[in-house]
C-alpha cells in the first residue's frame, strides 16, 4: 500500500528537478507550476498535474541545447541589458560534462584501451612510425620488456624481445644472451638468422643449430642464404646454377638429404604464448607478430628450386647414360624434399617435384612396376590439387572478411572520431578560459557557437566511444582466446582485421598511402596558413579600431 | 501584430480570459475551468505571453503560502481576442444563412 503523501512527494521532486534543467525564460512558468501543485486537490492529481508540467519544462531544455540561441535570458536590469551573453545553461554543462565524463569511463576498461591504441595505427604512416604489423617495431613497452628481461634473467623473455627487436646487433646479443642462459632454446639462433639473413654470427650459430637438431635442413638454407647475399653484396651473382659455389651446393645437398625442415613455427608460438600469459602483453600487433615472420630464409624457396632444378636435369643426363638407379637417387631426392616443406613453400617448387614425380613413374614403368608408378601419378595429381588449394586460400586471403574490413573501417573511423571531438573540446576550453581570463565555470560565457560545438563534440566523443568499444570487442575475445587457451581459429580474421585497420582511412590497400600522407599534410599547412592569414587580419582590424579617431 | 495560431484549446483558454477581461487568473484554476492538463495549458500560456497577449504575475495571497503566477490578457490580448470571436461569430452566422438557405 503506498501511503497517500507519496504521490505528493513524488510530484514535488519531478517537478522541481524539471524548474532545474529549465532554460532561464521558462524559469517563471517553471516555478508558478510548482505553486499551483499545492493548490492541486487530489495527490494523483498532483502527481498528473507535475508530470504535465515537467514534460513542458523538459522540451524547453532540450529544445535550449538544441537551438541555443532560441532561448536567451530575459533582460529584467539595466546592468544585464549590456551582457553580450548568459553565463553556460546548466543543461548543457550537464550534458557536456557527462558526455565526457562517460568517454573517460571508457578507459578505465582495459580492452577499450587497446581498441583506442588499436585504431592509433592507421597514423602510423603519417607520422613515419614504422608499421606494426609486417615489420619489427620499437615501442615502449618492448623496451621496458627488454629491461626487464636484461633484469630478471629471463631467457624466455630475452628470446621474446630478441625476436622482434628492430635492430640487428642488439636482437643478435638477446638471442646470444637467452641461448646462453638456455641451451634448449637455440632454435632461436635460426629464428633471428632467417630474419637478418646475413651477419658474422651465423658462421658460428649454424654449427650449434646442427648439432642442436642434426636432422633439421633449416641451418643448411641458412647457410645457403648468407652465401647469396654476400654474392649480392658482392655483385657477382652466378647466371648458372652450375656456376655457384662449391659451399653452396653442399649446403643445398645437405639440406636435400635432410630428413626433416623445422621452421620452429610450434615452439615460437608456444613461448609466444608463455610470455603473453606470464608477463600480461595485451599489446594485439605484438600477440601477433608471429604470424607476419618469415618461416624459412627469403632466399631459401628460391635455392631450393635452383637446386630441384639441378638435381632433375642431373637425374635427365644419368638416365640418358643408362643410370637408371643414379636417376631415381636425384628424382627420390627432389620428392622428398617436396614432402618436408609446407604446402605454402612446395608450391613454388611444384613444377619440378611433378617432373620428378613423372621421372619417377616413367622408370617405375620401365622396370614394369605398374603399382608404383600409379602411386607417383597419384602423387602429382595430388600436388596439382594442392597448388589449386593453395591459390584459392591466398586469394581468400587477400580479399579478408568483409566483416573485418568493415569493422576495421569502424575503428578507424570512431577512433579519428576521437581524436577530433577531445580536439575541439580542447579547444572550446582553451577558447571559453582565455576570454574569461578564469577557470572558473561562473565566469565561462560561450558563444551560441561554442555551446554548439561543444555539446556536438561531447555526444560525438561518446558515440565515437561507444562504437570503437563494440567493434573491437569481438576481436579482443578472439586475442584472449588466442593467448589464454592457443584456439589459433580466430587467428586469421584477427591478422585480416589489424592488417586493415592500419590502412590510413580515404586509401584503397597499401597502394594510396604516400598519396594520403602528402595530402594529410598538405591540408594541414594550408589550414596553418588560413589560421594565420585570419589572425593577421584580426589583429590589423582590431588595431584599426584602436587608432580610430573618436 | 504577429499572433499565434489559435488552436480550439487556445480558444477554451480564451474564452476564461475574456469573461473577466481585468482579473488575474490562476494556472491550476484556468485547467480546471478548461478542462486542460498542465502540460496542453502551459505551453498555450507560455504561447499568448511570448506574442505579448498575456501577461503574468506574481501575488502573495497569504502568510506562509508560497506566492502564485497569476495571469491577464493584455490590452492587445483583449482586442485580438473580442476581433476573434468577432469573426468567429459572423462566420457562424453566414454558416447557418447558408444551411438554412438564406433565411437569416
Amino acid at each position: 500500500m503506498i501511503p497517500a503523501s507519496v504521490p505528493r512527494s513524488v510530484a514535488n521532486a519531478i517537478l522541481r528537478f524539471a524548474v532545474w534543467i529549465a532554460p532561464h525564460d521558462t524559469l517563471d512558468w517553471g516555478r508558478g507550476m510548482l505553486s499551483e501543485l499545492n493548490h492541486v486537490e487530489g495527490n494523483w492529481s498532483a502527481l498528473i498535474w507535475s508530470i504535465g508540467g515537467a514534460g513542458v519544462l523538459a522540451k524547453h531544455a532540450i529544445l535550449a541545447i538544441i537551438l541555443p540561441g532560441s532561448h536567451r535570458r530575459t533582460v529584467s536590469t539595466p546592468s544585464k541589458l549590456f551582457e553580450k551573453e548568459g553565463p553556460m545553461r546548466k543543461p548543457a554543462l550537464a550534458v557536456i560534462a557527462s558526455c565526457v565524463v562517460a568517454s573517460l569511463l571508457f578507459f578505465i576498461a582495459p580492452v577499450f584501451r587497446q581498441a583506442f591504441q588499436v585504431s592509433l595505427a592507421q597514423w602510423h604512416d603519417v607520422f613515419h612510425v614504422q608499421r606494426a604489423l609486417g615489420y619489427l617495431r620499437a615501442d615502449p613497452e618492448l623496451n621496458k620488456l627488454a629491461k626487464q628481461a636484461e633484469q630478471d634473467h629471463d631467457p624466455e623473455l630475452l628470446a621474446f624481445v630478441a625476436m622482434r627487436e628492430p635492430n640487428q646487433s642488439e636482437s643478435v646479443r638477446l638471442a646470444d644472451e637467452a641461448v646462453g642462459l638456455d641451451p634448449n632454446l637455440t632454435w632461436l639462433y635460426a629464428t633471428v638468422a632467417v630474419h637478418w639473413s646475413s651477419f658474422p654470427e651465423v658462421d658460428r650459430w649454424v654449427p650449434a643449430l646442427q648439432k642442436f637438431d642434426p636432422q633439421n635442413a633449416l641451418p643448411y638454407l641458412i647457410t645457403a642464404e648468407k652465401i647469396d647475399v654476400d654474392q649480392v653484396l658482392r655483385e657477382s651473382v652466378p647466371h648458372r646454377v652450375e656456376d655457384e659455389p662449391a659451399a653452396w651446393k653442399d649446403a643445398m645437398a645437405g639440406a636435400f638429404r635432410s630428413s626433416k625442415l623445422d621452421d620452429y613455427l610450434d615452439r615460437r608460438k608456444e613461448l609466444n604464448r608463455s610470455v603473453l600469459l606470464h608477463y600480461r602483453v595485451d599489446d594485439p600487433f605484438q600477440a601477433l607478430a608471429d604470424e607476419c615472420w618469415y618461416r624459412l630464409p627469403s632466399y631459401g624457396v628460391s635455392d631450393s628450386s635452383k637446386y630441384a632444378r639441378l638435381l632433375v636435369d642431373s637425374g635427365n643426363s644419368l638416365e640418358g647414360r643408362g643410370d637408371h638407379k643414379g636417376a631415381a637417387e636425384k628424382y627420390l631426392a627432389v620428392a622428398r624434399f617436396g614432402q618436408l616443406m609446407e604446402p605454402t613453400d612446395r608450391f613454388f617448387l611444384s613444377g619440378e617435384i611433378k617432373d620428378a614425380y613423372r621421372q619417377l613413374g616413367t622408370l617405375a614403368e620401365r622396370n614394369g612396376n605398374n603399382t608404383d608408378a600409379a602411386f607417383y601419378g597419384s602423387l602429382s595429381a595430388l600436388l596439382d590439387r594442392a597448388a589449386e588449394k593453395q591459390l584459392a586460400s591466398w586469394r581468400s586471403l587477400s580479399r579478408g572478411s568483409t566483416i573485418s574490413r568493415w569493422n576495421a573501417l569502424l575503428v578507424r573511423l570512431s577512433g579519428l572520431a576521437l581524436l577530433f571531438c577531445s580536439a575541439l573540446l580542447f579547444v572550446c576550453a582553451v577558447g571559453l578560459m582565455a576570454r574569461g581570463r578564469s577557470i572558473r565555470l561562473s565566469s565561462i560565457r560561450p558563444s551560441l557557437i561554442t555551446l554548439a560545438v561543444g555539446i556536438g563534440s561531447a555526444i560525438g566523443l561518446l558515440l565515437a566511444s561507444v562504437v570503437l568499444l563494440a567493434s573491437y570487442l569481438p576481436y579482443s575475445e578472439l586475442l584472449q582466446s588466442f593467448i589464454s587457451t592457443g584456439d589459433e581459429s580466430g587467428i586469421p580474421e584477427l591478422s585480416n582485421f589489424l592488417g586493415n585497420v592500419q590502412v590510413p582511412l580515404g586509401t584503397v590497400g597499401f597502394l594510396g598511402v604516400s598519396n594520403v600522407v602528402f595530402y594529410f599534410w598538405f591540408a594541414i599547412t594550408i589550414l596553418c596558413v588560413l589560421a594565420l592569414l585570419i589572425a593577421v587580419v584580426r589583429h590589423m582590424q582590431t588595431r584599426a579600431r584602436t587608432t580610430a579617431p573618436a | 501584430m504577429k499572433t499565434p495560431r489559435l488552436s480550439p484549446q487556445t480558444l477554451r483558454v480564451l474564452e476564461r480570459f475574456v469573461e473577466h477581461p481585468t482579473s488575474w487568473r490562476y494556472g491550476y484554476e484556468l485547467s480546471r475551468e478548461t478542462g486542460l492538463k498542465s502540460g496542453t495549458l502551459y505551453p498555450i500560456l507560455m504561447r499568448l505571453a511570448k506574442f505579448s497577449l498575456l501577461e503574468t504575475k506574481w501575488v502573495t495571497t497569504e502568510d506562509g503560502v508560497p506566492p502564485r503566477h497569476t495571469y491577464r490578457l493584455t490590452p492587445n490580448g483583449v482586442e485580438l481576442v473580442r476581433a476573434t470571436f468577432a469573426a468567429e461569430r459572423s462566420a457562424l452566422k453566414t454558416r447557418r444563412v447558408a444551411f438554412s438557405g438564406g433565411r437569416a
